[in-house]
């Protein structure tokens, strides 16, 4: 569960500011095109951004947190173009959602500086059997394929970082 | 003749290959130079809940690519998203292949093979057209390829619906209710740009063909036997 002191994080991660969610209209209009609710889960992700607005609690296993697919057709029906996606995605890090296979990613990218897809699939093995996939086996033999790890080298940008305003004083 | 910088991303060095293998030899066919950014690093696809976490990442990348190129070519979608994001004041033009496509270069290219009347659904999901602001800028140019080389086009509403792929090792369940909704509202074969929507359509298309429309030119130019 997120109280509301952790709202901060979730501001600290999107680049938005508590007050640029006063703006939402409780159109709902995020809703009517929310994919999540192509899966029955009846969601309403302006609920979600008042929730962050007013300092409400965020209960574990909200199911726009579990499903949302960042089809970001929220963002593009809602009035202030809000990137729900990205707010959700913040909520779901600062709950500690992110599943094996997520975990597993972001550890080839720290690795080798990419993601190997090799690695993936070592490390969510046991998910991928436990979880039925392994009758998909034969429709994605022309995705199978090996190759060695690249080690990237990586470097620090010379600019700050580009996108969003680092004082963390909210979105241009 | 045109050069580009080119950035493949993550899936393209693996289960997206045939994506990667694609595109150099459309570009080539096109008469267009790729040169891959030296050393590119993962864009962060849609795993990062930290915004400047995620910017940073494709910030890298940027900043590889500064003073080697001004246009760089992304076949994923995903890292396409992320390279614009990192790009606000667009010092780069960051460019999708389908964006070297236009009504007017697809009457030069020289055809080999026709379509047919072969029925096709040209799916471009999420990132290619959304968010707003980010979107490639012709959104019918799949539909534009089919047509203009003989094919017959289907699913026109169902085109940037969600399939859910990057839920398939999440949920799967939301993966194959939210694709075979698309595929049950539309017929004939596939044609996508995405590895997730490649993936996932691939997973749950049963008896439809799924290919890339990079599969799709080769095949009219000649290139690809069979499609």
């Amino acid at each position: 569960m997120i109280k509301e002191k952790d709202h901060e994080i979730v501001f600290k991660y999107t680049g938005y500011r508590r007050e640029d969610f006063s703006v939402c209209l409780g159109c709902k209009i995020c809703a009517s095109v929310c994919t999540v609710n192509d899966l029955a889960q009846n969601v309403n992700p302006q609920e979600l951004l008042m929730k962050l607005f007013v300092g409400e609690k965020i209960e574990d296993d909200h199911p726009l947190v579990r499903y949302c697919t960042s089809c970001y057709r929220c963002t593009t029906a809602c009035p202030w173009q809000i990137r729900i996606p990205e707010v959700v995605r913040a909520v779901k890090e600062s709950l500690g959602m992110e599943s094996r296979f997520e975990k597993a990613f972001k550890k080839s990218l720290n690795i080798w500086g990419r993601v190997y897809e090799p690695f993936v699939v070592a490390m969510t093995a046991l998910d991928l059997l436990k979880g039925g996939y392994i009758k998909y086996m034969p429709k994605w033999m022309g995705y199978a394929g090996f190759h060695l790890p690249h080690k990237v080298k990586r470097i620090k940008p010379t600019s700050a970082p580009k996108g969003l305003n680092p004082s963390g004083e909210g979105r241009s | 003749m045109m050069e580009y910088g080119y950035y493949p991303g993550c899936s393209l060095t693996g289960s997206a290959k045939r994506l990667d293998q694609g595109v150099r030899q459309l570009c080539k066919k096109l008469g267009h130079i790729l040169t891959e950014i030296p050393d590119w690093n993962c864009c962060g696809a849609l795993e990062y809940g930290d915004r400047n976490e995620l910017v940073s990442i494709s910030g890298e990348n940027l900043e590889k690519a500064r003073g080697m190129c001004k246009e760089i070519v992304v076949p994923c979608p995903a890292c396409y998203k992320n390279l614009k994001d990192a790009d606000p004041d667009r010092s780069f033009n960051i460019l999708s292949p389908l964006e070297l496509l236009s009504v007017e270069n697809l009457s030069q290219i020289q055809q080999k093979r026709d379509l047919k009347g072969q029925v096709f659904f040209p799916y471009y999901g999420c990132l290619l057209m959304r968010p707003e602001g980010n979107s490639i800028k012709n959104r019918n140019i799949m539909e534009d390829v089919i047509s203009a080389f003989g094919g017959e086009v289907n699913g026109e509403n169902m085109k940037d619906r969600c399939c859910g792929g990057n839920q398939l090792f999440l949920n799967k369940w939301a993966t194959e209710k939210l694709s075979t909704l698309i595929l049950g509202k539309t017929k004939g074969t596939v044609v996508v740009f995405c590895p997730f929507c490649h993936m996932a359509m691939k997973t749950f298309a049963e008896g439809r063909k799924v290919i890339y429309l990079t599969d799709l030119l080769l095949y009219v130019m000649g290139e690809n036997n069979s499609l």
